[in-house]
């Protein structure tokens, strides 16, 4: 446990000493290496109430690592959803996480045991999610970052 | 009894009645302003009737020296050249532009020289007005990490030092070079003064000393000077008593100034080294973190005469090789034969400065342990001995400042080179240069590619932030001042860091509220050299010392800060929702304490109330553009400016 604080404590405090490559690295979907993913978002069948989701998804701080659209942060799912492709496959992650290695964990997601957070509350958190959907336009669409592409094309010494 | 004394009542006498009651000069301290209001000898005011605790009141002579209705005696001596005109003459001529301080009157003596003697007075260094003694010494912090020399911080006996203790100690494990000076009056407040006034930073500064005459002061300024920028570099402090640099010192004079001898590589080694660069079919020079802008030019130089392609550490912190320069990248060809570390690992030499814990067996570290440091153990910024990237095993660390070094190792280049090897260089070079482009291509299309994720999603995500940013300042010379950890480092992969300063990296010891003081000591750097300084600031660092935004209005700064404004001391927010779930009792409480929220904080308002032009909070992502095209203008104008944006978490 405490080891595994002062992993994340550095990576989030260390001045970075180590000498990067020029063109930099890092990983995550902030970090530059992921790309947008694409994958359809799940149609199998949603019984919760995505209101009451929301404000769960708020309260229960899921936006602290998923970003408040589900598309930015340490683990971005919107175009992903993998544990997310259906209602049950969601409550299962869930609830794995919390009784099954709750000391080890694998990443960083809290676990969340049904007396922490009940069946319907899952529910309606996963049936907010369900109404996410991507913000990120056509890169051809983005001037922004089409000139900054030029940019650096035209930059050649 | 006031009246009998009153004058020759100085600090001295003054204090010696007020030590007669038991609160001292704290009693005294704490009268409220309201005895103006009272007029002149009226009840309490004469010192007969007694205070409402018990302590005697204070005279009516104490009262009028502390609240100021009356000046110290100025007949006590006829000073017609003040030990602190030396002082400051000894600063000057070291080159210090800025002196950072809270005022504070055991520098009384000093300040007044500051700003009143020389001509022109209060320039070289100018006062710059702090609002709190930690944000002095970070302001001298992130100067020196922009402009890779000293400026002065100037500290009030015992509690401003305490105040500033952070920020040393940040300073110190950053090796960056700040030079501190602290007042000891021991007749005036008996609570700020010290025996062993250093002693409560003597850990993480470098070196400290208190003379105890004009002479020997002059000369610890300037050694402090010497400590400060010497590698290991870091914080030092040299204590002043009032006494002398108030004391008359008319035939005084500066000692000469020696600047420090920096530890190099010898002949041999400079001699190998240019061989294996010149022999080499494929040389690399990993650059790490130098000391001065100088130091960036040398490498600059090396790499371009052997044709080498380079690594830097220019995304995450200061003083590394420009990125964007023609030979940075991976090259034509990744498979090196011959790599040169310079204050990072190489395969084939290293040459790193001395580690901290080199100074910390000396200094007062050992019991305390900072950073887990023991001596021998080698602290960090040793570098060597790591392996490189890659996975090529570095070379043992050649304990010498790389700086330094560089001359002797271009000088043997220059001297070995033979016609052939030339041509063959140039042929190198034009292949790196291409191959550089390109992967450089590559990279910014990729990396665009991931940025678009969130990018009309409100909050607004960190990655817009940076991408709306770039486009408006690429074409200036600007310095990206803040850690941008927190704010999802963007500007790594989209921005060009070709400056010694474009980005000044971490907080040192991952100390909160340094971010937005840092960035002030930077825009102090930037002033006088048409740059702009944009500050990309966490709303949870900006809290500990807003007051900087002030000083960045009142000195005219070119600033433009934009708000990471997550509204909650997010990263901590993040391990206690971890450390709730791990325990299994949900994350619905682990907003208290790691969250800014009711209220919420309104940053365009607290900007204004520190007399600085804002905007915001920003919550529309189409909104954006235009608002950071007014602030960079703004700054451009030196003027400061804030935008309030509220941001994805991370
Ligand atoms: C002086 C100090 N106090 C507390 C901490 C613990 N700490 C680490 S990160 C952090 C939160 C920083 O909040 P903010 O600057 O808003 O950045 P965010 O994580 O929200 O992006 C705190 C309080 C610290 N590093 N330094
Ligand atoms: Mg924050």
């Amino acid at each position: 446990m405490k080891k595994y604080y002062v992993a994340i404590a550095l990576a989030a405090l260390a001045t970075p000493m180590v000498t990067l490559n020029a063109q930099g690295g890092g990983r995550g979907a902030g970090r530059g290496g992921a790309q947008v993913a694409n994958v359809p978002a799940p149609t199998s069948p949603v019984t919760g109430n995505a209101a009451a989701g929301k404000a769960l998804y708020s309260t229960y701080g899921c936006y602290a690592c998923h970003g408040y659209n589900g598309e930015t942060g340490a683990r971005a799912f919107v175009g992903r959803w993998g544990n997310l492709s259906t209602e049950q496959n969601f409550l299962t992650f869930l609830r794995g996480r919390a009784n099954v290695a709750p000391l080890a964990p694998s990443t960083s997601m809290p676990s969340f045991s049904d007396s922490a957070l009940s069946d319907k509350q899952a529910k309606d958190i996963y049936a907010y999610i369900r109404t996410f959907k991507s913000s990120a336009p056509e890169l051809k669409d983005i001037p922004t970052l089409n000139a900054i592409v030029e940019a650096a094309k035209q930059d050649k010494k | 009894m006031a009246k009998s004394q009153k004058t020759s009542v100085g600090r001295r006498g003054f204090l010696r009645n007020a030590a007669a009651g038991a609160a001292a000069g704290a009693a005294a301290l704490v009268t409220p302003p309201l005895v103006e209001a009272q007029g002149q000898g009226q009840g309490r005011g004469t010192g007969t009737a007694p205070a409402p605790t018990g302590v005697p009141a204070p005279t009516q002579a104490q009262i009028d020296r502390e609240t100021g209705n009356v000046r110290p005696p100025s007949t006590v001596r006829t000073i017609t050249r003040p030990g602190s005109d030396l002082m400051v003459q000894t600063i000057r001529d070291l080159g210090i532009e800025y002196v950072a301080a809270n005022p504070g009157s055991s520098f009384e003596g000093l300040q007044e020289s500051f700003i009143n003697y020389g001509n022109p007075p209060n320039k070289m260094p100018e006062f710059i007005t702090a609002l709190h003694e930690e944000s002095a010494v970070t302001m001298a912090h992130g100067y020196a990490k922009a402009e890779g020399k000293p400026m002065l911080a100037l500290l009030h006996g015992t509690i401003g030092i305490q105040h500033g203790a952070m920020s040393v100690y940040q300073a110190y494990y950053d090796r960056v070079p700040v030079l501190m000076i602290a007042g000891n009056d021991p007749d005036f407040i008996a609570a700020h003064t010290a025996h062993d006034m250093a002693g409560m930073v003597r850990s993480y500064t470098k070196w400290d000393a208190e003379p105890k005459t004009i002479d020997e002061a002059l000369v610890a300024i300037q050694r402090a000077y010497n400590e400060a920028i010497t590698p290991p570099m870091g914080p030092t402090l040299v204590v002043l008593g009032s006494e002398i640099q108030k004391d008359n010192a008319p035939n005084t004079k500066i000692p000469a100034y020696k600047p420090p001898v920096f530890v190099t590589i010898d002949a041999t080694r400079a001699r190998e080294i240019a061989k294996g660069l010149l022999e080499a079919q494929n040389p690399r020079i990993a650059v790490g973190r130098l000391r001065t802008p100088e130091g960036v030019q040398r490498s600059v130089e090396l790499a371009e005469l052997v044709g080498a392609s380079t690594s830097t550490a220019a995304t995450g912190g200061p003083m590394s090789f420009p990125q964007r320069h023609h030979l940075c990248g991976p090259g034509a060809d990744t498979t090196y034969d011959y790599t040169l570390g310079l204050e990072t690992a190489g395969a084939q030499a290293s040459i790193t400065g001395p580690a901290l814990a080199k100074t910390a067996a000396t200094r007062d570290t050992v019991n305390i342990g900072f950073g887990g440091t023991v001596p021998g153990a080698g602290g960090r910024g040793g570098g060597g001995g790591r392996a490189g990237r890659g996975g090529a095993a570095a070379a043992p660390p050649i304990e010498a400042d790389a700086e330094a070094s560089l001359p002797l190792i271009i000088e043997e280049v220059k001297r070995q080179m033979t016609a052939d090897q030339k041509t063959r260089i140039q042929a190198r070079i034009a292949k790196h240069t291409s191959a550089n482009h390109e992967a450089r291509v590559t990279a910014i299309t990729q990396a665009v590619e991931s940025k678009r994720a969130g990018w009309n999603g409100t909050p607004i995500s960190t990655a817009r932030l940076y991408a709306e940013l770039w486009p408006l300042i690429m074409n200036e010379d600007w310095c990206l001042s803040s850690p941008s950890n927190f704010s999802g480092g963007h500007h790594v992969q989209l921005w060009d860091h070709n400056k010694p300063y474009s980005y000044l990296g971490g907080q040192g010891a991952g100390g909160m509220g340094y971010g937005a003081p840092a960035s002030v000591g930077a825009a102090l750097a930037a002033k006088a050299r048409n740059r702009i300084v944009i500050n990309v600031q966490t709303d949870g660092d900006l809290n500990y010392s807003p007051g900087v935004l002030w000083t960045a209005v009142h000195h005219k700064l070119p600033m433009l800060t934009v708000m990471h404004n997550n509204r909650a001391w997010h990263q901590e927010y993040m391990f206690v929702e971890y450390m709730a779930g791990v325990r299994g009792r949900g994350d619905d409480r682990a907003h208290i304490g790691s969250t800014l929220r009711d209220p919420y904080l309104d940053y365009a308002k607290m900007a204004a109330g520190y007399g600085m032009a804002g905007e915001g909070p920003i919550t529309d992502p189409s909104k954006l553009s235009a608002a950071l095209k007014r602030g960079v203008a703004a700054a451009k104008r030196g003027e400061p400016y804030l935008i309030d944006v509220i941001t994805q978490p991370r």
